[in-house]
């Protein structure tokens, strides 16, 4: 029997879901946008009420700003078994925020079109443990 | 300083390296002593310390760690002066130095050391707790298993595609800072690389390779402020602090900074906010100039560091750095305006609490005519350090000569 895919900390990213959206916030007076979700708007200039943020399920597809391969196993708390080098990028979306999130291939070019996926960190009996990332759009 | 001018008296270090067997309080007396007995000053004559809280507690020193300053007391002798411990990461070492000048300029104490000891060393830095819910640090880390060097690698891939850095100019980096670290007696790694050494290297994060990124060391140092009028009792070669700043980030930066998950860029705002932000602070406090500066210790933690500090320090555009470096004009020891003569992060190591002091002693080092065999051949009188720290925090220190 298949494991229960959870994400390995909850209330990043809608789940379970078919298409996952990472989960953030947006300013109601002056539209700043925060990933993960706060409960101020970040900028300095405006009013600091909670009322003002609104959390909002951003897009799923981005643009690669630029992206690299980490080639070694980062130290514990990280955990991903099997450890295999994976790619890891910053991704622009069109609601103007770039977020950091690992990708399904390094075979990627500045500006390419990616959607969010999730993958695999690692299983213990019950779960599968996973986080969200980006893979190449299916042309 | 506005109020009173003020000068470093005393600097000491504790050689880089790693020492499995020696606290960070130990690291931290030879420090204090050595500056102490470079200023010919008893420790019942300092009247204030501020220290560097250590971040990397939970695997080893816990509390003791944080408080520092504190602990060293214990062993360098109690004498009830007030002690402050910042935490700043790895901009600590500038951080403590200017709350120390800030003690002084206020005319409330006339000698304060500022001190950071360390042990960073083992490899890729990584979160305090395991804390879903208000660790941003960890979850950033558990989630993407971003380390250090894979932003660093984001940057510089970025940057090559914009500016056309080569690989042979990220290896020529670390092949120009390593010859200061030949002659320098309290680096850790004291030999000179080749470029193909560096180019063989493991690629650790595409496109830095593993001499490209520096390791991780125990080490400490200490520093000794004090008014500039009262100096000459303690040294014949005083050092004008001539600016201690800080920065941090702006909002609507367009860097994904370390420890964070996104960005919000906003039309007109630079990258690296925190680092522009501390070293237009310095030199607007200072009335120097960009073409002021001699001699420069910056934070190769990476050559993505070295050129994209370069740019900043220098005022030169983004990509600006690569043609000077290219010309020999931060070559070692014999470039325009030298750049890491000490052997930089890359001879040393991070450690992180202490570094910042310990760039600021290789500048003065440079300044006094004292670094020997590794001394510099511009006869510099101006010098600047800056450090950089995690979640976007910054700090700069500019000295020269004053005798």
């Amino acid at each position: 029997m298949a494991k229960n895919k959870v994400p390995l900390v909850e209330g990043l990213f809608t789940w379970p879901a078919e298409k996952p959206r990472l989960i953030g916030s947006k300013c109601k007076v002056c539209g700043s946008m925060s990933f993960p979700k706060q409960a101020y708007c970040p900028n300095p200039d405006c009013e600091k009420k909670t009322d003002n943020v609104e959390v909002v399920e951003l897009s799923n597809r981005g643009k690669i700003y630029t992206w690299t391969v980490q080639v070694y196993p980062p130290a514990p708390p990280f955990k991903m078994e099997p450890f295999q080098p994976f790619p890891i990028g910053m991704i622009d979306l069109p609601e103007g925020l770039r977020v950091l999130g690992m990708l399904t291939t390094e075979k990627v070019d500045f500006g390419a079109d990616v959607e969010m996926t999730t993958r695999k960190l690692f299983e213990d009996d019950k779960n599968e443990y996973i986080t969200w990332a980006f893979q190449p759009v299916q042309k | 300083m506005k109020n009173r001018e003020l000068a470093i008296v005393g600097m000491g270090l504790h050689k880089w390296g790693q020492y499995p067997d020696k606290s960070m309080a130990e690291m931290g007396v030879v420090a204090i002593q050595n500056a102490l007995s470079d200023a010919n000053m008893s420790w019942r004559e300092v009247q204030a310390m501020t220290a560097g809280a250590y971040m990397w507690i939970s695997g080893c020193t816990g509390v003791p760690g944080l408080l520092t300053g504190t602990s060293i007391t214990t062993q360098l002798g109690r004498t009830g002066i007030p002690i402050a411990n910042v935490v700043n990461a790895c901009a600590s070492g500038q951080s403590i130095l200017r709350e120390a000048c800030l003690a002084v300029a206020s005319g409330e104490y006339d000698i304060v050391c500022a001190v950071g000891t360390d042990k960073s060393a083992g490899g890729f830095f990584r979160p305090q707790s395991t804390d879903a819910k208000f660790d941003y640090d960890y979850y950033r880390y558990a989630m993407t298993g971003e380390t250090n060097p894979a932003y660093w690698a984001m940057e510089m891939r970025k940057r090559m595609s914009i500016v056309g850095t080569t690989e042979d100019d990220m290896a020529m980096v670390k092949v120009k800072t390593s010859k200061g670290g030949v002659g320098n007696p309290n680096a850790r790694y004291r030999r000179a690389f080749t470029k193909e050494e560096v180019l063989k290297s493991n690629m650790v994060c595409d496109p830095l390779r593993l001499y490209e990124i520096c390791a991780t060391s125990d080490g400490a140092a200490a520093v000794i402020v004090m008014p500039l009028d009262k100096a000459q009792k303690y040294t014949k070669k005083p050092l004008r602090i001539d600016a201690c700043t800080m920065g941090s980030a702006s909002y609507g930066d367009p860097t994904i900074i370390l420890t964070y998950l996104s960005a919000y860029p906003r039309p007109g705002v630079l990258p690296y906010s925190e680092s522009r932000n501390a070293v237009q602070a310095a030199y607007k406090a200072s009335g120097r100039k960009p073409s002021d500066i001699n001699v420069v210790e910056l934070p190769d933690n990476s050559s993505w560091h070295y050129f994209t500090y370069l740019d900043m320090i220098f005022d030169v555009g983004y990509g600006g750095s690569e043609k000077m470096f290219r010309e020999g004009y931060f070559d070692v020891p014999d470039g325009k305006v030298p750049v890491c003569p000490s052997g930089g992060f890359g001879a040393f190591g991070e450690a992180t609490v202490a570094q910042g002091l310990w760039q600021v002693i290789e500048v003065g080092k440079q300044i006094r005519g004292d670094a020997v065999g590794y001394q510099i051949t511009n006869n510099p009188k101006v010098g600047l350090a800056q450090s950089y720290g995690y979640a976007g925090n910054n700090g700069v220190a500019i000295i020269s000569k004053a005798w």
